[in-house]
């Protein structure tokens, strides 16, 4: 009871709060799961369209999916070792 | 029932175990049954059945599901009778065999036998999502989905909801096990914080109750328990089922409400 008491004096969350926060991100985390199927061919293709214009080390490429509060990001990293040097083909 | 309306299945899953299917579908289908319809409760936990146990009929048992579904036996073999609730019946389920020894095709033929015979057939459905829950599923025309305040459960309901849309069935949501102190202090999720998270129809409040256990070692239905909060809020959703639209969800109350509210006026307590 004093506990209880204290939390709130202390502007703490009640944990069901919390509870209720992280089920909202578990769910849609889990709703958005990629297979990882689609995520090595993903992976296989985006490498491949980056090393048209790059030279990139393709060991280090990096790929991920980041979840905040509400929206959903692909985030890419991969370290470019120069740029190729060549005329691309007109669109 | 020749000249009447055909039954409906209600599957009642969760996807989580341990939650609280089996007192359930005993509990709504005594409930049911006392309300003057024919129920049959079918336990689909194929290999590890219990809903016989919690009914206090598994001396009784000669036919199973599996025999039933298979054709080896006649439904009404199959079905054993409540001598306590009139028109109560229980298909147990089979001990022995493997839960894929079933397929959803035979239990959609299954499910069509069942609703000539009876008002309501409750399927009793095993916890995770695997071949049993399809077969619970396969022949269902509604579902209930029983779901604890507590958040490995509702995830697991989350998913069982998404699978039973996708079959195109809207399920309702029983809450189980409600702690009403917990939830007043705010250490418990709310129904209506489930109802949110969930996006479903509400359909029941059951608190946590000792009668649920005291049933379960007697075998005694939970219903029939003088007193037991819980029986009452399955016989009120048991009402709704059967069309009682009028009957209000009662959220459950800390004991003593009255006094506890006049403590927090003068700053005791919460």
């Amino acid at each position: 009871m004093f506990d209880n008491f204290f939390r709130k004096v202390l502007g703490k969350p009640d944990s069901k709060d919390v509870a209720k926060k992280r089920l909202k991100f578990a769910l849609i985390y889990d709703k958005l799961e990629v297979s990882d199927d689609v995520l090595t061919c993903l992976h296989r293709d985006m490498v491949e369209v980056i090393s048209r214009y790059f030279e990139i080390d393709k060991d280090a490429f990096k790929m991920d999916i980041h979840h905040s509060e509400d929206l959903s990001a692909l985030v890419v990293n991969t370290p470019i070792i120069k740029a190729k040097r060549k005329k691309y083909p007109a669109v | 029932m020749e000249g009447k309306a055909e039954g409906k299945v209600i599957v009642i899953t969760s996807g989580k175990g341990g939650v609280g299917k089996t007192t359930a579908t005993a509990s709504i289908g005594a409930a049911l049954a006392l309300d003057g319809n024919r129920v049959a409760v079918v336990d689909m936990d194929i290999g590890l059945r219990n809903l016989d146990v919690v009914m206090g009929l598994e001396n009784r048992i000669v036919f199973n599901v599996v025999d039933a579904v298979k054709g080896r036996c006649k439904l009404k073999q199959a079905a054993i009778r409540d001598r306590r609730i009139k028109n109560l019946y229980l298909i147990p389920a089979s001990q022995s065999d493997n839960k894929d020894v079933l397929s959803p095709d035979e239990m959609v033929q299954f499910g069509e036998k069942m609703r000539k015979e009876f008002d309501y057939i409750l399927m009793d459905s095993p916890a995770g999502i695997e071949q049993g829950f399809e077969n619970s599923v396969a022949s269902a025309d509604e579902a209930l989905v029983v779901c604890m305040p507590e958040v490995s459960s509702v995830r697991d309901a989350d998913r069982v909801i998404g699978l039973l849309y996708a079959r195109s069935i809207t399920p309702k949501l029983v809450v189980n096990r409600i702690i009403p102190e917990m939830v007043e202090r705010g250490d418990m999720l709310s129904h209506e914080d489930m109802v949110e998270v969930l996006s479903i129809e509400l359909i029941g409040l059951v608190q946590v109750d000792d009668h649920v256990i005291i049933s379960t070692n007697t075998g005694v239905p939970l219903v029939l328990q003088k007193g037991s909060k819980a029986g009452d809020a399955f016989r009120r959703i048991a009402m709704r089922i059967n069309g009682r639209k009028d009957i209000p969800i009662e959220v459950p109350q800390t004991e003593g409400r009255f006094w506890k509210k006049i403590g927090s006026k003068f700053g005791l307590g919460k």
